[in-house]
């Protein structure tokens, strides 16, 4: 799962949005909840306390303390109802107190005194020795003859103190449930608010300099997605005009550069006919037609660049043995070496194959082959070797030529680039060469590298990706 | 042999029509598609010549519809636009052959043979010029009765040169034949071959067959006869 995407994000943010709002509201509810409970458990302790002493204790005096005891005993059967009750004096001495409750939730004997100056009306948490806890609500009672009595009613605060556990429980079990649905949940509702982007994303990659006239799905929601399809159409759109304004560039100017070469080249070819022509004229004449077939190959290059630029390389994309074609392309070039005294050596004996164009990668072969028996005297060697090397496969062209300078190096696949003029032993060429090497290369996926010392030679590697299976 | 030829360019109009009258070729013009089609439609033309780029009816439209009404008569479509669909396009709209501009005279005269001639000419196994001769079968070269050895390559120049004998071939037109399109920047390649083969066939005899135009290309011919 892509950690970084979107949906994954949405999705661990709502998560994370509902443990917090669930484990805030679980906090607020466990504490009231247990606030309620304790302050209604207290509220009946202290209505107790004060029946207690308003209708039994205010009239002790009169009665007796004895009585008060069997009133309280007949009247609230303490032990029975798991409830404690104690009366003391005012100096502090126990009148009554009741026994151990039926449950033993506590020991009635534990309960600490209440201290002296406490409120007419208390409340309290009482914790015992062996750990337990009791509610407590105690009421001041003053009879006629000013001897107040303080009565004590309280019980166990266990069930309450279970109860809280309980539901502290079911929160601390409901939290990964929750976790999981809002993941869940969060999952499954990023992925449908972000399906048209990903419905947008497939179509647009789809979208190639080949059919920009194509627009991507509009959906008519008003949402932000609309916008964006309508934004990345408006992008298209100004695409395509650029990409068939340059196309409509390069077919005019192909036609407004090609129609006069032709109208020159046939005139002078006319006039060169001539057999009354004196020879010096008709090497002139022969001088300006070689020129107007170089102008002619410079312009039918820079167009082949251009549209190699414009991604139209593929006339065909077949799977091809490169070893194999450069094998034989070189056969067909070594009287050139050998024109010239160089050495050639090759290394094309195992099949490498590559998808492409044949005659765009032959071209490859040509301009390298072309390239490294130009810039070697005679004397000199050619090694030409393809080989499959990390998963590529490569294609070597070493000489043992001029080599070029260190600051040119990274110039020689510039157009029109020449290292020197002087450098070019047969100067023929418009510095194109490696520039097309270099177009072709990208075209099929690839690159071309040089390595170059001058007085020792260069090395041009050509790397392009191998061919499934 | 009348050949249409619709060019809306007058000059090269005027320059490729001249060429062709001087080849002994009828020439009828036309500069502009509707015209084009008018006249393919009224007269049976042995040949049509068809830039692509036509203002009126597109070259292609109209190209289409030559094919459409007459399936035989051969096409030849000139253009001047450099694309690569406007050639695969063309010869699946019907053209029969396809020259990009500019383009050597000799070239656009060797195709419009090419193609009024339909197919291969009526070769002979045997070609003789003076006193040179080549059997096409055994690819066995002699001059003067003497064994000459040729590499593959030097036989396939002597064998395009002599297919189009007393015509000067242009570098490209040899580099594009006897290789192909993708040795086409070195020019160089057929002057060092055209050395070689000079070397076996020429050199050791006092009559030279093959000639140097400068600037236009080779030819080869009897110089003696023709």
């Amino acid at each position: 799962m892509n950690t970084r995407s979107i949906r994954f994000r949405l999705a661990a943010w709502h998560a994370v949005l509902f443990v917090a709002v669930f484990a805030v509201l679980g906090a607020l509810l466990y504490l009231s909840v247990r606030q309620y409970l304790d302050d209604t458990l207290l509220e009946t302790q202290g209505r107790r306390a004060r029946q207690i002493a308003e209708t039994l204790l205010v009239n002790a005096p009169r009665t007796g303390e004895a009585y008060v005891v069997s009133e309280i005993k007949s009247l609230y059967s303490p032990e029975l109802s798991n409830r404690f009750i104690r009366v003391s004096r005012a100096d502090g001495s126990v009148a009554y107190v009741s026994g151990p409750p039926n449950d033993q939730s506590f020991d009635p004997s534990g309960v600490p005194a209440l201290g002296p100056g406490t409120a007419a009306a208390s409340t309290r948490l009482q914790k015992l020795d062996d750990g337990r806890s009791l509610l407590v609500a105690s009421f001041r009672a003053a009879t006629a003859e000013g001897s107040p009595y303080v009565v004590e009613v309280g019980t166990s605060a266990e069930p309450v103190q279970r109860f809280a556990r309980h539901l502290l429980v079911l929160l601390a079990l409901g939290l990964p449930l929750v976790v999981a649905v809002a993941a869940a949940g969060g999952y499954l509702l990023a992925r449908r608010a972000l399906e048209p982007v990903e419905e947008l994303a497939v179509k647009a990659e789809n979208i190639t300099q080949h059919n920009l006239s194509e627009r991507l799905p509009v959906t008519d929601t008003g949402d932000e997605l609309e916008r964006l399809s309508v934004a990345l159409n408006l992008m298209i759109t100004r695409l395509d005009d650029a990409f068939s304004n340059s196309k409509r560039f390069v077919a005019d100017a192909s036609h407004e550069l090609r129609t006069p070469l032709t109208v020159i080249q046939g005139e002078l070819e006319n006039l060169a006919a001539d057999a009354h022509l004196p020879s010096d004229q008709r090497d002139r004449i022969g001088s300006a037609l070689e020129d107007v077939e170089r102008l002619g190959k410079t312009v039918q290059k820079l167009f082949a660049l251009s549209r190699l630029d414009a991604g139209e390389a593929q006339e065909e994309w077949i799977r091809l043995d490169l070893a194999a074609l450069a094998g034989a392309t070189s056969d067909q070039m070594l009287l050139l070496a050998e024109d010239k005294n160089i050495t050639v050596t090759r290394d094309v004996g195992s099949p490498v194959h590559v998808m492409g164009d044949r005659a765009r990668l032959k071209q490859v072969v040509v301009n390298l082959l072309d390239n490294a028996f130009k810039y070697t005297r005679p004397g000199g060697s050619v090694h030409l070797k393809v080989h499959e090397a990390s998963g590529r496969g490569v294609l070597e062209v070493a000489d043992t030529g001029v080599g070029i300078p260190a600051e040119a190096v990274p110039l020689v696949f510039e157009r029109f680039f020449r290292v020197d003029r002087d450098r070019s032993l047969e100067g023929d060429g418009a510095g194109l060469g490696l520039a097309i090497v270099k177009s072709i290369c990208v075209a099929h996926g690839g690159r071309v590298d040089v390595e170059s010392a001058v007085g020792s030679g260069s090395r041009l590697t050509v790397t392009l990706p191998l061919a499934a299976g | 042999m009348r050949i249409l030829l619709v060019e809306d360019e007058r000059k090269v109009a005027e320059m490729v029509s001249r060429g062709l009258r001087s080849e002994r070729y009828a020439v009828d013009i036309a500069e502009n598609g509707d015209t084009g089609w008018a006249m393919a439609h009224t007269y049976d033309y042995d040949l049509v010549i068809l830039d692509l780029g036509l203002p009126g009816m597109d070259g292609r439209e109209l190209l289409r519809r030559v094919r459409v009404r007459n399936a035989k008569v051969p096409i030849l479509v000139l253009t001047a636009r450099d694309a690569t669909e406007s050639k695969v396009e063309s010869f699946e709209a019907g053209a029969d052959d396809y020259l990009t501009k500019p383009f050597a005279f000799a070239e656009l005269v060797v195709r419009v043979k090419a193609l009024l001639r339909r197919g291969p000419a009526n070769q002979s196994n045997v070609v003789r010029i003076g006193d040179l001769e080549f059997d096409r079968l055994t690819q066995q070269v002699s001059r003067g009765g003497q064994r000459i050895e040729l590499t593959p390559k030097e036989y396939a120049l002597l064998d395009y040169l002599a297919a189009h004998p007393g015509r000067v071939l242009s570098r490209t037109m040899i580099v594009e034949h006897v290789w192909d399109q993708s040795f086409e920047g070195l020019t160089n390649i057929v002057d060092v071959y055209v050395r070689h083969l000079r070397a076996k066939i020429d050199d050791p005899f006092p009559v030279k067959l093959i000639r140097t135009v400068r600037g236009a290309g080779y030819r080869l011919a009897d110089e003696a006869t023709t």
